[in-house]
């Protein structure tokens, strides 16, 4: 998964516009779905050229073949993780879209499967980072931020790769249950409904202040 | 190590008015030689500026082994009055590489080349060092540093020669197990062993230490060719005066030139001890003899003149008189002057070629196939038969009405173009996430090919065809559109008129300018200077053209190639002359603004140049 990982950051550093969103639903009784999305369809021109390359960086650029199998490994061993179910992958290599879905009984086994899965995809171990809480709920409240792994990889970014950077987006959308009270982030903004939180940034300025789409959201007690 | 020594060589300078000449110590097995005559270009260039091109970088560490680390070629005693003369090549025994200088300090050369030990020599007057790979021989104060090698071929040959004789077995098998057992554990990409592997080495000493077995004979052989190759090359230009000055008029008359540097390939040397060829050689000897004659005579000579703010590349391209009077045909073509009104004012680099493919083909017919039909061999004879029953039955007019071999070339910078992209959308009320189709802009550099032909139904009738075929072929009225033809997204345009097949990714050609630029083409004296040349013109504005090259998409080395031209301002101008059955000459020149000195650009080119030709991908 690091390799994907890498490549997406590749691809992130010289595409010119790049659309990520993450849409985590929260049930009360701590279970819920996590559903991430990678959309590259604006810079298919560039991309289609990097996987024409053999290298990149110094980096091999994998084949399609070889990226949707590691994809497909990745999936497959996250599936087993304990607490996690329904793990659903589509890929669009047209466009250049890749979706990611899987349910969950816990927030905690939700991190603990994601660690372990990109640890047995990846030739490197996460170290720490594997045991990093990013996400906790108490079943009133939900604190989240971005995980340690990702957070170094935005870093990594070149200064001449930032002007790309601020052409992409980066989408974060939490829901619930039952109405949310109040959250912390200002650049968030709630759902009609009441039920959704949902924080959008410029990858740009996720990489200035990595802390951008930290949230803490409290929701209307059940004992009210 | 070869390329090094070759770049090495355009740093240095000679009068060849004092004292030896350095040239007269280039081995005649030399097939390539560049020679700097250059006493301006130092002036001009401190060497403390010179150690910083990447090309001296390699250079410093092939001389100076980080053994005499914080020194520069300043500190090498070179006699900077005498040439310097890169040579390289190769016969069927040998490899030869190396250069031959002048020597003005010998304690100052021996504190740079400290590995080098003195041998024995048996030449009078004539001072021999060596290390493991390389001799150094000095003679009054001329010296040539080379490297001989034996080729593996004749190394081979000549201990298989020995082993048998002895009444040895073949040596290989073993060797091969070994091989294969270490293959295999090579291709284990994580291979974790459980106990310790025992190492494979070389055949172990036979067990009488005067009996070698096979593979230290081979070193033995390696040794002996390599010191009697030595021996043989000292002969030569000691004793014999046997070198490539005397024994190649062409190359004393290209020394006698008044140029900064001099350049000589004798292509023909390089066809004869092609290792390609061996099955010519060996199976079909009398095709190959012939084939060689067709070569000979096959040289390219050149001269670098330094003029004010212009750098020359002038090269003769000489051939063999059956081999020229294809040339000849080839190149005897009209101008197709359509093709100029297709180069936009704004392009930053452009070419065109002017070849007359049927007539070339028709020579070549005449002089090649009477060749072939000599030959008693069955394949050649099958080969010799289709190829007479293809001339008989192939219509040549529609072949070559449709591709005459006339072309061109731009590279108009990068461009906006539209592509379709995916966007995500939020339900306000939800945030529920859709998908929409929307239109997007992408950087794509902007090339286009066009072809001279006769024949314009004939890629008319494909291109009716591929629309028949597949929706994406459009045909649009005065050009045809295949869409999401380049990386899958964008499309790329078709333009069949005025005599000339079009392919482009540049819409505003297609949409606007079908019928050409007409005012906004390039200018008349641009034409003039494209017409003028021979059968061939490229022009690139060297600042406009990197600097919009997109280098996103480029490998590191690639990049490195561009970058290291980057910042460079000027422009390149090659032309050609009209080809005559005997040579054409080429005109390569690179000008620029500024009062940067000619010798630093010349330098910034020939590092831009070792950049490129270093180029592994």
């Amino acid at each position: 998964m690091k390799k994907i990982i890498l490549l997406f950051v590749l691809f992130l550093s010289l595409v010119s516009c790049i659309e990520i969103s993450d849409d985590l639903t929260m049930h009360n009784d701590g279970s819920g779905t996590l559903r991430y999305k990678v959309n590259l369809s604006a810079s298919k021109v560039k991309v289609n050229s990097i996987l024409a390359l053999d290298s990149l960086d110094g980096k091999k650029v994998p084949s399609i073949q070889e990226i949707s199998a590691k994809v497909g490994e990745f999936a497959k061993i996250l599936d087993a993780q304990p607490g996690i179910s329904n793990v659903v992958i589509e890929e669009n290599y047209t466009d250049f879209i890749l979706k990611f879905s899987c349910d969950f009984t816990s927030i905690m086994s939700l991190q603990a499967g994601l660690a372990n899965a990109i640890e047995a995809v990846s030739k490197d171990k996460l170290g720490p980072e594997a045991d990093e809480i990013w996400i906790t709920w108490d079943g009133n409240k939900l604190k989240r931020s971005i995980p340690a792994f990702a957070r170094a990889k935005v870093k990594a970014y070149k200064s001449n790769d930032l002007e790309l950077l601020k052409e992409g987006s980066y989408t974060s959308i939490t829901r619930f249950d039952r109405p949310i009270e109040k959250f912390d982030n200002t650049l968030g903004t709630l759902s009609k409904s009441k039920t959704a939180v949902m924080v959008k940034a410029s990858a740009y300025s996720i990489k200035e202040n990595q802390d951008l789409l930290e949230n803490t959201i409290y929701l209307i007690s059940t004992k009210n | 190590m070869k390329k090094a020594l070759i770049y090495f060589g355009t740093l240095m300078t000679s009068t060849m008015l004092f004292g030896q000449k350095s040239e007269l110590f280039i081995p005649k097995d030399a097939v390539t030689v560049f020679s700097i005559n250059n006493i301006s270009l130092l002036q001009k260039i401190s060497m403390d500026d010179l150690v910083n091109y990447e090309f001296m970088e390699e250079v410093h560490q092939e001389l100076f082994d980080g053994s005499t680390s914080g020194k520069t070629l300043k500190d090498a005693g070179i006699d900077f009055d005498q040439r310097l003369n890169l040579f390289y090549g190769k016969t069927n025994q040998n490899e030869i590489s190396g250069f031959t200088f002048g020597v003005k300090n010998k304690a100052q050369l021996f504190d740079v080349f400290d590995d080098f030990q003195k041998l024995d020599g048996t030449f009078p007057g004539v001072e021999l060092y060596g290390t493991f790979f390389n001799n150094l021989i000095i003679k009054e104060n001329t010296a040539i540093l080379v490297r001989i090698e034996p080729t593996m071929e004749y190394i081979d040959q000549m201990t298989d020669s020995i082993w048998y004789a002895r009444g040895n077995e073949m040596p290989y098998e073993l060797f091969d197990d070994y091989q294969d057992e270490e293959e295999e554990i090579l291709n284990e990409e994580e291979f974790v062993p459980d106990e310790p592997i025992e190492q494979i080495s070389s055949p172990e000493a036979t067990e009488d230490p005067n009996v070698k077995n096979y593979y230290e004979l081979r070193d033995s052989v390696q040794t002996i060719l390599q010191d009697r190759e030595l021996e043989r090359l000292m002969k030569e230009l000691f004793l014999d005066n046997v070198n490539l000055y005397t024994t190649d008029v062409r190359f004393e008359k290209q020394m006698s030139h008044d140029a900064v540097g001099t350049f000589y390939l004798d292509n023909s040397r390089n066809f004869e001890k092609s290792q390609g060829l061996w099955y010519f050689q060996t199976v079909l000897p009398s095709l190959y003899q012939d084939i060689q004659e067709l070569y000979t005579g096959n040289v390219i000579l050149g001269d670098l003149v330094l003029k004010d703010n212009l750098v020359e590349f002038q090269v003769e391209a000489h051939y063999g008189k059956e081999l020229g009077s294809i040339y000849k045909e080839m190149n005897d073509s009209k101008f197709d002057k359509n093709v100029l009104n297709y180069i936009p004012e704004s392009s930053t680099g452009y070419f065109t070629y002017n070849v007359n493919l049927r007539q070339a083909y028709e020579q070549a017919y005449k002089v090649i196939m009477p060749i072939l039909s000599d030959e008693k061999n069955a394949q050649i004879s099958m080969n010799v038969l289709t190829i007479e029953l293809l001339n008989e039955f192939v219509n040549k007019d529609a072949l070559f009405g449709t591709y005459k071999g006339s072309m061109f070339g731009t590279f108009n910078g990068i461009k906006k173009i539209k592509t379709k992209k995916i966007e995500f959308y939020y339900d306000e009320e939800t945030f529920e996430y859709g998908e929409r189709e929307a239109e997007a802009e992408e950087d794509m550099p902007i090339f286009t090919m066009g072809f001279s032909i006769d024949r314009s139904d004939i890629p008319e009738k494909v291109m009716k065809h591929m629309s028949r075929l597949t929706s994406k072929f459009k045909n649009m009225g005065s050009y045809w559109k295949f869409e999401n033809a380049i990386l899958d997204s964008a499309p790329l345009y078709f333009i069949n008129t005025n005599g000339l097949f079009i392919i482009t990714n540049d819409e505003d050609l297609a949409v606007n300018h079908a019928d050409g630029y007409a005012s906004k083409a390039i200018s008349s004296k641009e034409k003039k200077a494209a017409k003028k040349s021979g059968f061939m013109y490229a022009h690139v504005d060297i600042a406009e053209t990197l600097n919009r090259f997109p280098t996103g998409v480029l490998n590191p080395r690639q990049e490195e190639i561009v970058q290291s031209l980057k910042g460079k301002s000027g422009q390149f101008d090659l032309t050609s002359s009209k080809t005559t059955d005997e040579m054409t000459k080429f005109n390569l020149q690179y000008s620029f603004e500024g009062s940067e000195a000619t010798g630093k650009h010349l330098l910034d080119l020939i590092n831009s140049i070792y950049v490129v030709t270093t180029f592994n991908p």
